[in-house]
């Protein structure tokens, strides 16, 4: 099986965050993933908002999730911007976690095979240069549902 | 019905030119004195502007209120519709709704862009936090995301968008206002050996970004009657849909808002798909086109590509689509692009097409898209239909 060509020793460089995606950053520094859930429906979204987009009500609460999930979709970029310039291609894919959310990320540790939708997978924490995490995706070999 | 009781009176474009060295307010200022020129309007008549952004000076405030000073106007209705791709169509709604509550009676549209001359857009959005970090390169990676889970759904045929392809650009050779970069013909082949930019996605299946203009003069009907006019231009159906699902967590990345969008502009004109006698689709990527297709009820979802392969979009065609070019065969004038497909469809129901005149010019049915969401299809979605003097 060839080797999935990776982003892992790209540099992401800084970023601001707004200030309500501030806990996700912070649990990232713990490897662990937080996510905003509407106490009133019980939906969890993704990306960080100032409201529930169930019901436009600020009343959000952070809940841990395990990450896991399966690749919903991907593409290859042969372009890539910025620090991403000469690693192409690369695998952008949409993850759609087992909490109900999708989240795009890169699919890392993998080869050429496990790039394909309802590929089951698990977050890979990258450290990032300022104590952060940045939330990617690795082949996940555990059943689900278990 | 207060859509209806407006008019479009003329239309102005100008050529679509890579790094022109010219700026906004210049192309601009074109658009004004072509459309005084056509429709004999003087300026003091008009009294009402809206324009779209402009990539060349997104970042700043002010820009419709400057673009009032630049051209010498004083008005009683002033806006900038900030809706991407669907700021043209959506022009004239918005110009309309004015009308009908008598802000004012006649406004300029302007959609002036430069970007390949002068880039000044910077995102205050998700990109900086979520997806930039990840490497998601625009556009292009978005659809690549898109159509590598359309082909997961339905299948996805190359062949069905190299016929995309070739028939815009054999639309845009005969368009004088098409870039001259893109005015060279294209086969099959080039389509499907174009390389990969974001896969599935190809470079020919891409827009490229031109400097260019465009506008509309939207007046009252009685006005344009008054005035003996021998051709206008009526909006007779219209829907638009902005952040589509956007309560839910997850949703199809397929579908968009043009399926709600279509199914009231048709409701509107009192129209089916099948009555359409042009189709001018926005297109940055042509399986967007595809895609619209299937929404607007053309064909069913999943079957874009029969429906592609069955029918003939040439301008003397069963149903002619994007006959200028369309913007992938044109040219993307920035923001000011959902404007080129727009005034074809006009231009074709003047009966000015001249060399690409289409036969059948009882109505048009023109689209936007503007904005891509976060891990979804686009952001917003109209759909525009248009009657000659209905």
């Amino acid at each position: 099986m060839a080797k999935l060509n990776d982003t892992v020793d790209v540099s992401r460089g800084s970023f601001r965050e707004l200030p309500f995606s501030h806990p996700f950053w912070e649990a990232s520094r713990e490897k662990r993933l937080l996510l905003q859930q509407c106490p009133r429906t019980g939906q969890f979204q993704f990306f960080p908002r100032p409201v529930s987009i169930a019901t436009g009500r600020t009343d959000l609460e952070w809940r841990e999730v395990d990450g896991r999930g399966e690749i919903y979709s991907y593409t290859l970029t042969h372009l890539g911007p910025g620090p991403f310039k000469g690693q192409d291609p690369y695998a952008v894919i949409i993850a759609r976690l087992d909490a109900g959310v999708d989240i795009v990320s890169n699919l890392v540790h993998a080869s050429t095979e496990d790039l394909c939708i309802g590929r089951r997978i698990r977050p890979y924490w990258m450290p990032l240069d300022d104590g952060r995490h940045l939330l990617l995706f690795e082949p996940d070999s555990e059943v689900p549902g278990k | 019905m207060a859509l209806q009781d407006c008019v479009i009176a003329g239309y102005a474009e100008t050529e679509l030119r890579y790094k022109s060295g010219s700026e906004p307010f210049a192309l601009g200022g074109v658009i004004m004195d072509s459309l005084l020129n056509s429709t004999g309007f003087s300026k003091s008549e008009i009294d009402g502007l809206i324009v779209t952004p402009s990539v060349s000076a997104a970042a700043t405030a002010f820009w419709a209120q400057s673009f009032v000073e630049f051209l010498g106007l004083e008005l009683n209705f002033v806006d900038t519709v900030d809706l991407g791709g669907c700021g043209a169509a959506g022009s004239v709604a918005r110009a309309a709704a004015a009308i009908d509550a008598g802000l004012c009676s006649t406004v300029l549209v302007i959609c002036s862009d430069t970007p390949t001359s002068r880039f000044d857009y910077v995102n205050y959005s998700y990109h900086e936090e979520w997806s930039d970090p990840v490497g998601l390169m625009g556009p292009p990676g978005s659809f690549g995301l898109l159509s590598k889970r359309y082909d997961h759904q339905y299948g996805l045929d190359p062949e069905a968008l190299a016929k995309l392809a070739v028939t815009q650009r054999n639309h845009a050779l005969l368009n004088d206002n098409a870039c001259q970069k893109l005015r060279t013909p294209i086969t099959r082949e080039d389509y499907l050996n174009s390389r990969m930019i974001a896969e599935p996605i190809r470079l020919l299946d891409c827009v490229m970004f031109a400097d260019g203009a465009n506008g509309l003069l939207v007046t009252r009907r009685d006005i344009a009657k008054a005035r003996k006019l021998d051709r206008f231009v009526v909006p007779i159906g219209y829907g638009e849909v902005t952040n589509v699902g956007g309560a839910s967590s997850l949703v199809d990345i397929t579908n968009a808002g043009h399926t709600s969008a279509g199914a009231r502009a048709f409701a509107q004109a009192g129209l089916t798909p099948g009555d359409i006698n042009s189709v001018h689709p926005y297109d940055d990527f042509l399986i967007a086109i595809m895609l619209q297709l299937e929404m607007l009820g053309f064909c069913k979802p999943g079957q874009g590509a029969d429906f592609i392969r069955e029918t003939n979009f040439a301008f003397d065609g069963d149903l002619p689509l994007n006959t200028g070019g369309g913007q992938i065969s044109a040219g993307q004038a920035g923001l000011a692009g959902g404007g080129t497909n727009l005034v074809e469809a006009v231009r074709q129901l003047f009966g000015q097409g001249g060399p690409r005149q289409v036969k059948d010019t009882e109505n048009a049915l023109v689209t936007g898209i503007g904005w891509i969401n976060y891990g979804r299809n686009w952001g917003s979605s109209v759909v525009l239909i248009l009657a000659p003097d209905a």
